[in-house]
């Protein structure tokens, strides 16, 4: 006997869903959905969901982690429910539950929360230049370790019990019987989907926007390398230091047409833009056009004199590793791929 | 005797020409005796043929003529008009239908057809030879119009019919008019609240000295027929002295001890026995229920001025050309037990929320409880599978999604749940739908054979229902309260009327029309007419589109002050009758009378008597007179045997 809960939809307001409400369940959108199959049928399932308010069910399900968002069901649906705005809102409510610590629910949720978090690692990455006497070699040693420690701690700390959480509310708790083998069978899968996403090609005419996609993962994952692990800023490698500028470019190049399009609104994915997306894509750009800028001051030998560059550098690092890496919309790429994952496990359970 | 005949046989392009040899047709019946003029035409109603025709009848000085095409009920009156403007009688024109009952229905056997089709042409010569000149009749009409029932329906069509000259005579059976309209509180799709609606339809009536309002009166007895009935109406009194002191009255009113359930609010609340329907009712004055009130002497000793029990109920007898029925419907009352009506606590129908929010101020409340959370059951006496009641009700989607709206605007945050079989918020209505849907009412659709279970478990109210939309999954829902929404049902009493006026009735016991496509507010009865609800489930638009129809076509029947009527019916042989009643009593329009024949002053016998107006010529009567003195006029005895000689004659 299923209990219904409207005031669910009021608080999915919050992460972004628009006029859930209006949906008529006619079907059109589960229709129209490349991705939509039998066993995992979305969105309106999805939707109706939402609107009695069955969150235990969502939090059950894998299917908003299926959709890659190609908004051709929101170009259908006669209500104009937004119903690909509401898979993408599901996902940024799913990414809540998930996390243990409660703080991704109140950055999604609250605008406040999420300027006072930002601020206070900006006035922290500060205080610790100040301690340093704002020495550009300190600091950037301290830069160097932070990013290497943030990275394994956020892993440890949060990513990792938030993947077993989301394994515990998708599999274990709704009792599916795996058999063993499937999970050494289905990392494949896992790897796969993890670095080439190649399901959203299913969606039509979506090729240009895999190949963006594409590039800036590759782009984000070689920039991590060569700084964090080939020291960037650091070595007189001129391969690596190439290397690293290919990959500044390429995240921000494709980054900035991604906020034009935000702008522009000109694609049904970009008509609804939560705060949480903005930043993703902003903080993003900046990350690689800020490391982009500070390599190049130090080959012309600029940055010693230009000490703030370096700061504004290192906060904009901060808040993506402490706040957008492990509360906001970067872990999609993680649930994503896991969900395929255990999408692989649920159906040889079967 | 006709002897001038001519004959025209059609084509119909290739219709009638594909199968019947229509020149050898030609070549038969003109040896028929009278027929002077025999042609084929490719399309006997084009405009060419049809001068063509006229011209004939000119240059020959034919006296009848027959065209032999399609079915009558398409160019019948086309053809009796081609003889008018050639200055023939209409009824000297008889048609043949040779397409629909020949070459239609023989495709296959052309040889066959054409015998056929010259057997019916030759009958139709025979018969026309015996055709009289008739004239329609006309009878005198009163131009006044009764109209039963003052609720929107009759007020609207008593305005329309005195703004087009006719005088109206408008009894409501109760005391106070508006019938259910004034009852609903706002409505869809204006707004606006009906007793508003009411009091703007009643000042309107009282502008117009055409129009004669009666409230507390009944219809006795009807007898006559089209333009002069004759009614009897019984007019109750109100028991309160006329010009009595207002002030005195309102005094009398508060000390009144008798109470009763109030049925303005469908039994919400308590109303005293001397009462008006509600503050602003109309007519103002206040009535009285006698036969509960029971005060004592004291109290009429004191009110003596005001109240008077010995007002007698009076009878008023009058004459009236037509007479609208517009006496409305019923709400459908749940039997007890029914989705928890009257079982369950916090169960009622959508009427009774229609009340419920016009007494509340602020919050809405019932049995002490704040409403936060309420479901609405829908179809709930209509589209029954097993009860009386089979179709949709039609006004009930919109109006409880219009209620839902409303509690949302008038109370903080009252939730709507629906619990529906199907939407039928018709038309513009659909953006209530969207609108209440938007605002955050769930809607949930039920299966007919699933139907949802409403009862109290554990001091809670519960609503146990299978959702299509949702898997078709079980759901419960705890609400504060349970709507019933409720379909229409004809009057308790619309039997009684129906019986005095023999109007007749359908099987779902609404009023019937005589065709609903085509004639939407005419009964079988002439100068009988339906509109409003009386006739089935409509909202005020469309009551109202209904009442201005029958107005209409109640005053362009009578307007000229008399009517003219068909003169295809039936004729008495004075001397052959011999009055056994055995006609009187099979004719179903009750038409024939007895009357004294006296030719030339002698002994005079009883004989049968036609009622002109009411006579439809349908001819039951005639093969019963076992004197055979009962003609059809166009179908006499001599047409019909020629018409007999002539189809079996070989050819
Ligand atoms: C809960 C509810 C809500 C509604 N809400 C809306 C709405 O918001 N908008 C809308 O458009 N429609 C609404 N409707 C429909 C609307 O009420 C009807 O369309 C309208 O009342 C029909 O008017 P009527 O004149 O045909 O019948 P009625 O209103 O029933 O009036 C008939 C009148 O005839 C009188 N009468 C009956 N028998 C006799 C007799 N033998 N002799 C003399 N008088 C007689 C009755 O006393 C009554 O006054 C609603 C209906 C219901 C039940
Ligand atoms: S297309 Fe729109 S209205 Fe239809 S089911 Fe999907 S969301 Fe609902
Ligand atoms: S209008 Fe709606 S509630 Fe009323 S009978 Fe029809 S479908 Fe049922």
């Amino acid at each position: 006997m299923l209990k219904i809960n409207p005031d669910f939809a009021v608080k999915l307001k919050k992460y972004g869903a628009v006029d859930i409400n209006a949906c008529y369940n006619c079907g059109n959108c589960t229709a129209i959905c490349p991705l939509s199959e039998e066993d995992h049928s979305f969105p309106r399932r999805m939707l109706r969901a939402s609107v009695l308010g069955l969150d235990t069910r969502i939090e059950a399900s894998l299917d908003p982690w299926l959709c890659y968002y190609c908004g051709e069901c929101s170009e259908t649906c006669p209500r104009e429910a937004n119903p690909g705005e509401l898979m993408m809102t599901l996902r940024r409510w799913l990414t809540a539950k998930y996390d243990w610590t409660g703080l991704s629910g109140l950055l999604y949720s609250s605008i406040p929360a999420l300027i006072i978090g930002f601020v206070l690692v900006a006035i922290a990455i500060i205080g610790i230049g100040f301690a340093k006497h704002f020495n550009i070699e300190a600091i950037m040693d301290f830069g160097h370790h932070f990013e290497l420690i943030a990275i394994i701690s956020v892993f440890s700390l949060i990513l990792v019990p938030n993947i077993i959480r989301m394994f515990w509310f998708t599999i274990l708790k709704e009792k599916t019987k795996v058999p063993l083998i499937s999970y050494i069978k289905g990392t494949w899968d896992f790897l796969l989907h993890m670095f080439t996403q190649k399901n959203s090609l299913k969606c039509e005419n979506n090729i240009f926007r895999w190949l963006e996609h594409l590039v800036i993962v590759f782009g984000y994952l070689l920039l991590l390398f060569t700084t964090v692990f080939l020291n960037w800023f650091s070595t007189e490698n001129t391969f690596i230091i190439w290397l690293g500028y290919i990959a500044g470019g390429m995240i921000f190049v494709f980054t900035f047409d991604f906020i034009l399009s935000r702008i522009r609104k000109s694609k049904e994915i970009n008509k609804f833009s939560h705060p949480s997306d903005w930043l993703f894509v902003i903080w993003l750009f900046l990350m690689a056009f800020t490391a982009f800028l500070v390599r190049v001051f130090i080959d012309t030998d600029l940055l010693s004199n230009n000490l703030w560059l370096y700061m504004v550098h290192l906060i904009v690092i901060a808040q993506w590793a402490l706040l957008i890496v492990p509360f906001g919309k970067w872990t999609h790429f993680l649930y994503r791929s896991f969900a395929m994952y255990f999408k692989k496990l649920e159906e040889d359970s079967k | 005797m006709k002897e001038k005949i001519g004959v025209y046989v059609c084509h119909c392009g290739g219709n009638i020409s594909d199968y019947v040899d229509v020149e050898k047709v030609r070549d038969v019946v003109e040896k028929e005796e009278g027929v002077v003029l025999s042609k084929t035409t490719m399309f006997a109603c084009a405009d060419s043929a049809q001068k063509e025709i006229i011209n004939d009848i000119k240059e020959n000085d034919l006296n009848a003529i027959v065209v032999a095409s399609c079915s009558p009920k398409l160019h019948l009156s086309t053809f009796r008009n081609v003889a008018e403007r050639a200055g023939l009688n209409p009824y000297h024109y008889v048609q043949a239908n040779i397409r629909e009952q020949c070459s239609w229905a023989h495709t296959d056997k052309p040889k066959e057809a054409t015998e056929k089709a010259i057997r019916i042409v030759r009958a139709s010569v025979r018969r026309v030879r015996y055709s009289e000149a008739l004239k329609p009749f006309t009878i005198p009409a009163a131009n006044i119009a009764l109209i039963i029932g003052a609720g929107v329906a009759g007020m609207r069509s008593a305005i329309s019919l005195a703004d087009m000259g006719t005088h109206v005579y408008l009894i409501e059976k109760s005391h106070f008019v508006g019938g259910r309209v004034a009852q609903m509180g706002e409505l869809f799709s204006t707004n606006e609240k009906g007793e508003e609606v009411i009091s703007k339809l009643y000042d309107e009536i009282k502008k117009r000295d055409k129009i004669k309002l009666f409230t507390g009166a009944e219809l006795g007895s009807v007898s006559g027929s089209v333009g002069d009935y004759k009614a009897q109406i019984k007019i109750h009194p109100r028991y309160i002295v006329p010009d009595c002191d207002m002030d005195k009255l309102k005094e009398a009113i508060s000390e009144c001890k008798t109470e009763m359930p109030d049925e303005y609010n469908f039994g919400l609340t308590q109303k005293k026995a001397i009462y008006k329907a509600y503050e602003n009712c109309k007519p103002e004055m206040p009535a009285i229920e006698k036969d509960a009130f029971n005060p004592d002497q004291k109290f009429l000793e004191k009110y003596k001025d005001c109240i008077d029990l010995e007002q007698k109920t009076e009878t008023l007898n009058i004459n009236t050309g037509t007479v609208i029925l517009s006496t409305g419907f019923d709400p459908y009352e749940p039997e007890d037990g029914e989705y928890g009506y009257k079982k369950a606590e916090n169960v009622i129908t959508l009427q009774q929320l229609k009340r419920l929010i016009e007494l509340s101020n602020g919050k809405l409340e019932y049995n002490n409880r704040e409403i936060k959370n309420i479901v609405y059951v829908y179809c709930v006496g209509s589209r029954q599978k097993e009860g009386e009641n089979k179709y949709c009700s039609r006004y009930c989607c919109t109006a409880a999604i219009h209620a839902a709206l409303l509690c949302r605007k008038k109370f903080d945050s009252v939730k709507g749940f629906h619990l529906y079989r199907d939407m039928r918020t018709y038309g513009k209505y659909e953006l209530l739908f969207d609108e209440v849907s938007r605002q955050g009412d769930i809607f949930f659709r039920f299966n007919e054979d699933e139907s949802p279970v409403v009862e109290t478990a554990n001091g809670k109210l519960q609503v146990k229902f299978r959702d299509i939309l949702t898997n078709n999954e079980e759901i419960a829902i705890e609400p504060d309260l349970v709507v019933l929404v409720t379909g229409m049902v004809p009057r308790k009493d619309s039997g009684t009327v129906a019986g005095i006026l023999k109007t007749p009735v359908g099987t779902d016991k609404f009023f019937n029309e005589v065709h609903p496509k085509l004639r939407p507010v005419e009964t079988v009865i002439d100068g009988m007419y339906i509109c409003g609800t009386c006739q089935g489930p409509k909202n005020i638009t469309e009551s109202i589109t209904s009442s201005l129809s029958a107005a209409a076509k109640s005053n362009s029947l009578i307007n000229k002050g008399e009517i003219e009527l068909e003169p295809t019916i039936i004729r008495i042989d004075p001397e052959a009758c011999e009055w056994c009643d055995k006609c009187a009593e099979i004719c179903p329009f009750d038409s024939i009378t007895k009357t004294e024949y006296s030719p030339d002053g002698q002994k005079g016998k009883t004989i049968a008597f036609v009622n002109e107006s009411t006579c439809k010529g349908c001819g039951m009567c005639a093969p019963v007179c076992p004197t055979d003195a009962i003609d059809i006029i166009g179908y006499t005895n001599n047409e019909i045997e020629s018409m007999i000689d002539g189809l079996i004659k070989e050819v």
